[in-house]
């Protein structure tokens, strides 16, 4: 008790060692990742997002303060320049920043959901139950998703971004499904959760209220690492043409930015902004899986 | 000559709250052929002097003054290499759960061959092979232990295993710490038998670091008493546990049960404050219950019943894998038996309603072995008390929850103000052991379940906590079925006492006749394991008790079960 109160009196490195949440890692992705969102929100607010479209503006337009192959300079009404049908750069990312982040957590929450049904049943249940789960869920995790979704999207034509979260989220369910079912057999048999047995608790409370709570640390952790996994997926596809065809996200500006031979055009911007943005998506996602790594493993914090 | 002299050595931890003082000024000396005890309570600094004269300690822990010299080493100024090649060859040591440390996927004596090697260099392989046998018949191993792997061995043979690293090497000193805590009586004896013989073969000081006095008693030569990093006594072990100077080795002295003797509960003429209604039907009842997992049976048919009119303390004893355990679980509906019933007031456990099975839940409760995993460590400690308070019905308010919380506690000797609204791991584990029978006592159920309430607690505390428990059945009317390992407390608490071997009940009756006078070999056996904090009384005499085990082995294995009188309102009935 009274460490509590030492803690308290002394200064702010030691409150940091105190709370684990408060972690440098942890607060520059989740930065970085809200600075996505915002740029979303209030680009919707402030730019004119009908520029995403086909619209009169020149073509090829680079950013203020360059100057493209024909000589043109940029100009402040496209500040980041206009792609090759004379799209806004700038409403192009508004739009497909927030999608890209969207359709990988979608897919990320519903993989998880599953994940901690099926886990959780494997777990509990056991049995014939337990034995099916594991060996679908072993199955699946050795079939390239991209693979398989290459397939289906092809065949299937134009889809929308629930629908392609949803499709993703059937190929990331496998590692939480695999990760809570061998905490859940390791639990089981502790102490506490006989205890709570023993209090008469129902399955329901002991699953959610005893659990659960222990496992929010691994949760959070494969969550985040789903998302990446998530986005990976997403904008490959996306890349090579198969996501949706009249939504822009950052992997279709990619695709189109290649397919309109952008590289040997030296149009840098038209592919190399939504890949620069791609990229701090990946580090801020990087640096939040290792913040939570840090929380809920301390012997990876330091003093 | 000395084998280590140790002078005003002095161990620091930095830590963010400030330095800790894990050891202050301690000094002592073991000359060759000596066996030296330290003996104190967890966090007394005893394994901390070990690891410091191996110069293994932890960071951020350094020696903060003083000198450790082996014979003619300084070992405080030794370079890392010296030090290396000094480990094992010039000391070795004997780990706490010394189980854990040998390599699982290699054959004990290529883990043997691996530590002449490296400290010897190339050696020939008709000489290892000698040597190697030579330390396995050393500990009294057959031959053909040597390769198998570590999982394919008991606790004790891994235990002797390590010994055989141990000394291999001829060490000047060996340190075991806690060799045997992860053992049970009858192991313990022959490992320490073993140990002190190889020790004396090959003349190294010894020292034993431990908790149990009658350890100390059966084993060492001299003892040191710490208590929170202080030396407090110092001298001849028959001097230390006859004649204790200071109060805390008394107190230690004093915490160890004894067979017969004054009891360590004191008086007990306390009327009950709960009359148990009578009713009709016995409270547990086994049906010729039997269990077995694949082909191996860990409880052979049984039948008893408790009455629960009055109540009782029923005593299971055994060693590790007897099917005390078993015996446990299946009482608490866990673990459903092969065969046979059980039965809660007439009602078959295995076939009960949700509401019959929240009335069996409100009335039989537990008490575990292990204090730190029963609580939940997202919650704070209160959750374990509140939350089956609540879910039984007993709650009206909250207000009346947290008297009841505070007066629970107060009931076992711990202070609510300090206990509750903090964290499990902030306790220890004598605190959270007495929660833990604060909440049984809170739930007042009719049965309580205790399988070795007081195992993994301090020495010092489980007189205390077997107090709090022998007070449910004292005060609160509460039937109780403790199940240990340990006979002394079994005699003093118990009014039936049964011993399982190998899942069959071999001797049953009241404490004062089974264990006061037992007539099975196997409780003889047991009896004669405990190590008494007697100087003068000795450990099993001549006999070593690798012979009773095999005497044990070698008796009728279907003798059948000595009865040795009955109680009221328990009656117990063996076989099909």
């Amino acid at each position: 008790m009274t460490g509590h109160r030492a803690g308290e009196i002394k200064g702010w490195r030691l409150r940091r060692f105190e709370s684990p949440w408060v972690n440098p890692k942890l607060f520059w992705g989740a930065g970085l990742l809200l600075a996505i969102v915002a740029l979303g929100i209030i680009g919707r607010a402030f730019w004119n997002l009908d520029l995403a479209f086909t619209g009169a503006a020149p073509l090829k337009l680079p950013p203020v303060g360059f100057e493209n192959l024909r000589g043109q300079e940029g100009a402040w009404i496209h500040p980041i320049g206009t792609d090759g049908s004379g799209r806004d750069m700038l409403a192009l990312i508004v739009i497909g920043a927030p999608n890209s982040l969207f359709v990988g957590l979608l897919a990320s929450l519903i993989g998880m959901s599953l994940g901690i049904f099926l886990g959780f049943s494997a777990g509990f249940i056991g049995g014939r139950t337990d034995d099916v789960i594991r060996v679908v869920s072993d199955v699946m995790i050795t079939i390239p998703p991209l693979l398989i979704l290459v397939v289906v999207q092809s065949a299937w034509g134009d889809v929308s971004l629930t629908m392609m979260a949803l499709l993703i989220a059937g190929f990331v369910w496998q590692s939480p499904t695999r990760l809570i079912r061998a905490q859940v057999l390791s639990m089981k048999q502790s102490g506490y959760v006989q205890m709570a047995r023993l209090s008469g608790a129902s399955t329901m409370h002991i699953m959610f209220r005893e659990m659960l709570p222990n496992l929010v640390p691994y949760l959070f952790g494969s969550f985040i690492a789903n998302v990446t996994t998530s986005i990976v997926t997403a904008v490959g596809l996306e890349v090579l043409g198969l996501g949706p065809q009249r939504i822009p996200t950052l992997g279709r500006t990619i695709y189109e930015a290649i397919n309109a031979g952008a590289l040997i055009q030296n149009l840098w911007w038209w592919w190399g902004i939504p890949t620069l943005l791609l990229g701090l998506m990946f580090i801020g996602l990087l640096l939040v899986n290792l913040g939570l790594d840090e929380v809920s493993n301390p012997r990876l914090r330091k003093l | 000559m000395n084998a280590l002299n140790v002078t005003d050595l002095s161990i620091d931890f930095p830590t963010a709250r400030g330095v800790v003082h894990a050891l202050t000024d301690l000094s002592f000396s073991v000359a060759r052929g000596r066996r030296l005890g330290i003996i104190g309570e967890s966090g007394s600094g005893k394994t901390t002097t070990a690891l410091a004269v191996m110069r293994m300690l932890a960071s951020p822990g350094f020696v903060s003054g003083g000198s450790i010299r082996l014979a003619d080493l300084n070992v405080l100024a030794l370079p890392e290499e010296e030090m290396r090649r000094a480990r094992l060859r010039r000391v070795s040591y004997i780990p706490q759960g010394a189980m854990n440390s040998l390599n699982p996927v290699m054959r004990v004596k290529d883990q043997l061959k691996d530590a002449i090697v490296t400290h010897e260099g190339r050696t020939e392989r008709e000489v290892l092979r000698t040597r190697i046998e030579d330390a396995f018949a050393g500990v009294g191993l057959p031959e053909h232990v040597g390769s198998l792997y570590p999982h394919e061995l008991s606790g004790g043979m891994k235990q002797r295993v390590c010994i055989a690293l141990g000394v291999i090497l001829n060490p000047e000193l060996i340190i075991a710490d806690e060799p045997t805590s992860a053992l049970d009586v009858v192991t313990q004896r022959q490992v320490m038998q073993t140990l002190k013989d190889v020790q004396q073969g090959i003349g190294a000081a010894l020292i034993l670091i431990g908790h149990d006095m009658g350890l100390m008693a059966q084993s060492v030569d001299e003892l040191v008493v710490l208590k929170d990093g202080i030396l407090v006594e110092h001298g001849d072990m028959r001097r230390v546990i006859v004649n204790p100077r200071h109060p805390y080795t008394r107190e230690l002295v004093a915490s160890v049960p004894l067979v017969g003797g004054e009891s360590f509960l004191g008086n007990s003429s306390v009327v009950p404050d709960v009359a148990r209604p009578r009713e009709g039907l016995p409270l547990l009842e086994f049906e010729n219950v039997h269990k077995d997992y694949g082909g191996i049976t860990a409880l052979h048919p049984m039948s008893f019943s408790l009455c629960g009119d009055e109540p009782r303390i029923i005593s299971i004893v055994g060693q590790s894998g007897s099917g005390k355990s078993t015996m446990g679980s299946i009482m608490l509906g866990f673990n459903p038996p092969s065969k046979g019933r059980v039965l809660f007031e007439g009602q078959d456990v295995a076939g009960m309603s949700p509401l019959q099975l929240w009335d069996f839940r409100k009335n039989v409760q537990a008490v575990f072995q292990d204090p730190y995993a029963c609580f939940n460590p997202f919650y704070r400690v209160d959750h374990a008390l509140s939350f089956p308070f609540r879910r039984f019905g007993y709650a009206t308010s909250d207000a009346q929850v947290q008297d009841s919380m505070h007066e629970a506690c107060r009931a076992v000797g711990l202070d609510p103000a300090l206990i509750l609204r903090r964290y499990p791991h902030e306790l220890s584990g004598g605190q959270r052991q007495r929660l833990i029978v604060a909440r049984a006592l809170m739930l007042n159920p009719k049965l309580l379940i205790a399988d070795e309430p007081v195992s993994m607690v301090d020495a010092s505390l489980r007189a205390t906590i077997l107090k709090n428990i022998y007070d449910l059945k004292d005060r609160h009317g509460i039937s109780i079925f403790y199940i240990t390992h340990d006979l002394a407390t079994a005699y003093h608490v118990s009014d039936f006492v049964m011993v399982l071997y190998k899942g069959q009940v071999v001797e049953a009756g009241p404490p004062k006749e089974v264990i006061g006078d037992p007539q099975h070999p196997y409780t003889q056996l047991l009896i004669a394991s405990i190590p008494w904090p007697d100087p003068d009384r000795d450990w099993g005499g001549t006999t070593t008790a690798a012979e009773d085990i095999a005497a044990l082995d070698a008796s009728d294995r279907d003798a059948l079960t000595v009865f040795r009188g009955d109680v009221p309102g328990f009656r117990l009935d063996v076989g099909a």
